[in-house]
């Protein structure tokens, strides 16, 4: 009861939050039936916004677990999230972000500056908790449009484009020769559709589908197509 | 000194009760709460009203910077009266709530189960050596299921629901009012007038920035602060008891 009191701000119940209200928490991990998503997601930035795209297949060794997976989430009014790695970790730290957001926003009643976003990401995936998940971030704010790639370490590098996944040197490869950073949201689709294509043809963990997230001053949409071609 | 007013150690500390069963250091965070500016909510089929008196004690001070009403989550809001820093505290444990229960079941928090969290905290200070009691009574407000909810919590960790309620100075005064006035198919705008109109008849005339209005639609369920030309629309249709005097 008496350490409750005198709590500083900040989110420190979290660890409450995550673990059973009763009885301790299940022993760690041994990750041997961990669903890993090999993946392919990329994020770019265009004129007025940036775009995610990523497969749908989560793998677990050569079985496709999900024809389904939505790889890209949004975690704040004008930026979300490609995942890649541990799903269960991903999905956490998601949960996370979001209610660390809100609260941030509730207190402050303002909007989360991208910058500060991808600081929060690094900082949750340096504490250890969320191992292995390898996040490209994308959104809008005063400054423009960001993409971010970060490290599962913790690490964060602002690029105009980045990739993560399995079926990344692929996907690099189409966005090295077709990367415009002037180019508008619309061709930016296209060229992030072709990047994840280009891995799905040639990664066995990397298929089923396209999710597209276009990201401009208006908010965040997210589609998904059964087919890549669908969306070219 | 010693023993000079044997009554006297029952009001040091929180956890000693009077012979006759009271606890004096939560009755006294009763009067602070009676001398705050006061809160109202109502409750109307289109969603929940808070209206909060805020007095601007000097045109240097910014009015933007008195906060008594405070947003908790998208759907839940607090209003206060009484100590507000006391009021702050408790809004920030209650934004915690809300994350954390969206982070352990993925849901809203129900304001219900809001106000009983809020009131298990406020009451381990009446209990806790060493501790002072919250100096503050909140109005709970938001929409659960689609419902709009209202409580409000006292200073000994008790939360009850309404209607239609007030707390700070004049509460007496005000739920006459509100008693008598109350509509339940009111729509916001209505839920609006109800509440000025209580709040007018217990004081001075006051100028929309006297005043913080913030609503929370059954529909949207988003929390929203009305800006000071909506004020004073509003205003405009008050009738001023205290006019004449």
């Amino acid at each position: 009861m008496s350490e409750d009191r005198h709590r500083m701000g900040g989110l420190d119940s979290e660890a409450r939050a995550t673990t059973p209200e009763l009885g301790g928490a299940s022993g760690g991990e041994d990750g041997t039936t961990e669903v890993k998503t090999g993946t392919t997601t990329v994020g770019l930035t265009a004129a007025e916004g940036v775009v995610l795209a990523a497969d749908m297949r989560a793998s677990a060794g050569n079985m496709v677990a999900s024809k389904n997976a939505r790889k890209i989430l949004q975690v704040h009014s004008s930026a979300a999230l490609t995942i890649s790695g541990s799903v269960s970790a991903a999905q956490s730290l998601v949960e996370s972000l979001r209610a660390e957001v809100r609260l941030y926003e509730t207190r402050r009643d303002t909007a989360m500056s991208l910058n500060a976003l991808a600081n929060l990401t690094a900082n949750l995936l340096r504490s250890g908790n969320f191992q292995i998940v390898q996040p490209v971030l994308g959104g809008v704010d005063d400054e423009g449009a960001h993409i971010y790639s970060i490290g599962p370490g913790g690490s964060v590098m602002e690029e105009t484009y980045a990739a993560s996944g399995s079926g990344s040197p692929f996907a690099l490869g189409v966005l090295e020769g077709e990367y415009d950073e002037e180019a508008s949201v619309d061709d930016a689709e296209t060229t992030a559709a072709r990047a994840v294509q280009s891995a799905t043809e040639r990664d066995t963990a990397s298929g089923n589908g396209l999710s597209l997230a276009t990201i401009t001053d208006e908010g965040v949409d997210i589609d998904s197509y059964d087919r890549v071609e669908n969306a070219l | 000194m010693q023993g000079q007013n044997q009554q006297q150690a029952y009001d040091r500390g929180t956890t000693i009760f009077s012979p006759d069963g009271r606890l004096y250091q939560v009755e006294y965070a009763r009067e602070a709460v009676e001398r705050g500016s006061t809160s109202l909510g109502v409750r109307t089929e289109e969603g929940v009203v808070l209206v909060a008196e805020q007095q601007v004690r000097s045109p240097l001070m910014e009015g933007s910077s008195i906060e008594k009403l405070h947003k908790v989550d998208d759907h839940i809001a607090v209003g206060s009266a009484g100590h507000v820093a006391d009021a702050r505290q408790l809004v920030d444990f209650a934004r915690e709530q809300a994350q954390v229960e969206r982070l352990r079941y993925g849901e809203p928090i129900g304001v219900e189960t809001l106000a009983g969290a809020l009131t298990d905290h406020i009451q381990e200070y009446t209990q806790t050596g060493g501790a002072r009691p919250f100096g503050v009574a909140l109005l709970v407000a938001g929409i659960e299921d689609g419902e709009p909810r209202l409580f409000e919590t006292d200073p000994s960790g008790t939360a009850t629901g309404w209607s239609a309620s007030a707390v700070g100075a004049d509460r007496d005064a005000i739920l006459d009012d509100l008693e008598t006035n109350y509509r339940p198919d009111a729509d916001l705008d209505g839920g609006i007038q109800i509440a000025l109109q209580a709040l007018a008849s217990v004081g001075d005339a006051f100028e929309p920035s006297e005043v913080a209005i913030s609503t929370i639609d059954t529909e949207t369920e988003q929390y929203r602060t009305l800006d000071h030309d909506e004020i004073e629309a509003h205003l405009d249709e008050i009738e001023f008891e205290a006019d004449d005097e």
